[in-house]
């Protein structure tokens, strides 16, 4: 008889779920599996309630990207009661949204990813956390906290409520940004600018170049990859702008969110919570085969990275170049997410300061007119795990007639398994594993931040 | 030094790890607390897989599935103290709309009804089944301590911190909402209950003086007040006030009604049955509870029944 192995729970990541290694008689890898484990319904709850709170509400699906939803359900219902928000609002939201990304990442590559690296995928699980980093690593540890703290009071500070955020409403934003403020928050980002640059060099030196051979071997896939890039001229962006759907060997679409319907299709496993998105569009159907994958493609930074032409802003275009220059695009290894996310944050910091100095920031027209309406919107952005979609249909009174969601960590739950099974395949031979082994396997999906 | 520290084991069942992140958020005062706390199970943060022994544990989310209902017995068994930790695990959280849907209907829709889903398999095999309701943990284990908010604010989730390993009680009080607001309550004109996209309130004035539903009254502060004070009206994610839990006739919309009449020139009926009408709203976070679902005055099932019998006539 073959033996089943449980990961359970998947630690060091954001969401809840399992990997079940099936091993066979001999020992080898059969299947492996990561299994999600939570279903909430969110679909059906905000089915008849008046869409302009929906956005509140949706906040509740994560915890660790609320923000994301937030917007996302903003823009379907504008979509829905087909206003455009002012340009202020506009760029308020976007604000907003980038700066929640830089505190995202900072808290996934950090907190969560940075103890495999900083103390080595093999050290003991009891001090392989940030208690240990902490101990390890005690003057870069404290910068880490100061600087998590320093993105979340921004975003508190101007937007009232950092976890679970109010501050968007239908037709744009709830109150304007004073000239004190924003003097304020252009001072703290280019702390956090300094620190992303600091944080790249850090992880080049101490990370991607001491675990190269890691790096090229474990969860490593084949698939294609889904982002979002600007509208004219293909750079990368993660508020608005197109969708590209890219093959594995670099050829690509681009659509508009709202023609998602054609270009998108979701699997279901009996054994996943998690429903299993898959490039409709090229018309081969869904398979997680590691050598044959078909429909498969990825989302999250690997992916952005990937699919822009080039970074919007200059440090971030610098280290896009070097990236591009050793790994190639689209790069495939499932550990260059983490490279990838702090490519993003250069380019978040960035943007922030961008955004900031635009004229019109502190302008006080933050919010269009609106009339609830029957309507469909369709609200997308690039949430820190991936390609955010929420899909809304309104009746005459303008409550929610029906809802579809496509959540950014779902695009990756497909390549996810695929590369627990490669990674599992690779490391549990003859039913020789141990605690380190095990913890690699897992190293594969954090890569993904689910 | 290190067998000093008390020892904590903090674990997540249904929720959207918001608490968990909240946290990590205590910032630099989470080094503080390493100081004097070993943290072990923790799923966001510790490779520790199982339960150990520790003096306190943090529970957030709610009971969904087997699994969940498994680790709050565990975390009991090995915890002395338990905190619940968030408004989804005191009061079942805004995904206690589940008791409005039933699991299947949500199966339904989620599987096979929406337009991406190309299948025809609802998951039934390797994960834990979900149960027929949402509840709030202190159904299924004895809970010692409450910390509601959505997600509660760092300083209380310190101060929580700090009296335990202090061994103190910790000081915080039982005002609502209302007392960390600054706007004020006068008396208004306003004859008809307006919401957010009719007008932009007045931020001097209360939303309640304005005609504007805001369930700050009936609402327990564990969150410093951030959405009045920032131009949006309270929703309640916190729970309600020790008042409305204990007094069985009072409820929130009776609270706020009776309070928002008095501001107004319009009439308490109108605004409860509106309320009524909008219970999915005015609810939406302490539906599962029993402390709520069981009031007399509490009908939920019939008021959202009534909208949308109404809506499918
Ligand atoms: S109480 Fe709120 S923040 Fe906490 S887990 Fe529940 S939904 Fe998330
Ligand atoms: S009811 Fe709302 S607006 Fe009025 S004082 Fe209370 S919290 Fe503030
Ligand atoms: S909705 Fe009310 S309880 Fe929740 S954070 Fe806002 S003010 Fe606090």
């Amino acid at each position: 008889m073959g033996k089943i192995l449980n990961i359970q729970p998947v630690t060091r990541i954001e969401g809840h779920a399992r990997i079940t290694v099936h091993l066979d008689e001999s020992g080898n890898v059969e299947d492996a599996r990561m299994n999600l484990m939570s279903l909430r319904g969110f679909e059906k709850f905000i089915e008849g309630r008046p869409a302009e709170e929906v956005p509140r509400i949706v906040n509740r699906i994560c915890g660790i990207c609320p923000w994301m939803h937030h917007l996302a359900s903003n823009k379907a219902v504008d979509g829905c009661f087909d206003v455009t928000p002012t340009p202020t609002g506009h760029k308020l939201r976007e604000l907003l949204q980038v700066m929640a990304h830089i505190n995202d990442k900072i808290l996934h590559f950090f907190f969560l990813a940075a103890p495999d690296f900083v103390l080595g995928p093999d050290s003991d699980y009891s001090v392989r956390n940030v208690i240990g980093v902490v101990k390890a690593a005690p003057e870069l540890a404290t910068q880490v906290v100061k600087m998590r703290q320093l993105g979340q009071m921004m975003l508190d500070r101007f937007a009232g409520k950092a976890i679970h955020p109010i501050a968007a409403v239908t037709g744009g934003f709830s109150k304007p940004m004073r000239e004190a403020e924003r003097v304020e928050l252009l001072k703290d980002t280019q702390t956090l600018l300094d620190f992303s640059l600091f944080a790249l060099d850090f992880a080049k030196n101490n990370v991607f170049s001491k675990y190269l051979d890691v790096i090229s071997e474990l969860g490593v896939i084949k698939t294609g990859f889904l982002g979002t890039v600007d509208r004219a001229d293909g750079s990368f962006r993660i508020y608005d702008g197109k969708q590209r759907l890219m093959k594995a060997d670099g050829s690509y679409v681009d659509f508009e969110g709202v023609d998602y319907l054609d270009y998108l299709g979701e699997h279901v496993e009996s054994w996943s919570y998690g429903k299993m998105p898959y490039a409709k569009s090229w018309n081969e159907g869904f398979s997680m085969d590691l050598s044959e994958p078909k429909g498969i493609y990825r989302a999250n930074t690997l992916a952005r990275i990937n699919v822009c032409d080039q970074m919007a802003t200059p440090k971030a275009q610098e280290a896009l170049e070097e990236f591009r220059a050793a790994f190639g695009r689209p790069a495939q290894a499932t550990l260059l997410y983490h490279y990838a996310r702090l490519i993003e944050l250069i380019y978040a910091c960035e943007r922030t300061i961008e955004l900031l100095n635009w004229e019109g920031i502190t302008d006080t027209d933050v919010r269009a007119k609106v009339t609830p309406q029957a309507g469909r919107g369709v609200g997308v952005l690039e949430a820190p795990r991936g390609t955010l979609i929420h899909d809304y249909t309104t009746d005459a009174n303008g409550c929610i007639e029906s809802a579809n969601l496509i959540v950014g960590t779902t695009h990756n739950i497909g390549p996810m398994n695929m590369s627990v099974k490669q990674a599992a395949t690779a490391l549990i031979k003859d039913g020789v594993y141990d605690q380190g082994i095990l913890n690699k396997v897992e190293m594969a999906v954090r890569a993904y931040d689910p | 030094m290190s067998d000093e520290k008390i020892r904590l084991n903090t674990d997540w069942l249904c929720d959207c790890g918001g608490c968990h992140v909240a946290l990590v958020d205590l910032h630099e005062k989470i080094l503080q607390v390493l100081d004097s706390v070993e943290i072990q199970h923790c799923p966001v943060l510790t490779d520790v897989k199982d339960y150990p022994p520790a003096r306190i544990g943090i529970l957030t989310g709610s009971v969904r599935t087997e699994h969940d209902r498994h680790a709050a017995l565990v975390m009991r068994e090995k915890c002395e103290i338990i905190i619940a930790f968030g408004t989804c695990a005191v009061y079942g959280g805004l995904h206690g709309a589940g008791l409005a849907h039933s699991r299947e209907e949500i199966m339904e829709h989620v599987y096979r009804r929406s337009p991406t889903t190309k299948t025809d398999t609802i998951p039934d095999a390797e994960v834990s089944e979900l149960a027929k309701m949402v509840t709030p943990i202190d159904e299924v284990i004895d809970v010692d301590l409450y910390l509601p908010g959505c997600p509660p604010h760092p300083h209380f989730i310190f101060e929580s911190l700090a009296s335990l390993i202090e061994g103190r009680e910790p000081r915080v009080t039982q005002d609502s909402v209302c007392g960390r607001c600054k706007r004020q309550m006068i008396k208004g004109d306003a004859r008809e209950i307006r919401n957010t996209l009719d007008e932009v309130p007045d931020e001097r004035f209360c939303f309640l003086s304005q005609g504007h539903i805001c369930l700050g009254s009936a609402t327990l502060d564990r969150c410093l007040a951030p959405c009045p004070n920032h131009g949006i009206a309270c929703t309640g994610c916190a729970g309600p006030t020790m008042q409305i839990l204990t007094e069985p006739y009072l409820d929130i919309r009776t609270e706020v009604s009776d309070r928002m009449a008095r501001l107004t020139a319009i009439d308490e009926d109108i605004i409860k049955t509106y309320m009524e009408k909008t219970a999915k709203t005015q609810y939406a976070y302490a539906m599962a509870t029993k402390m709520i679902g069981n009031k007399p005055t509490f009908l939920i099932k019939k008021w959202i029944a009534d909208v949308e019998g109404q809506i499918n006539e």
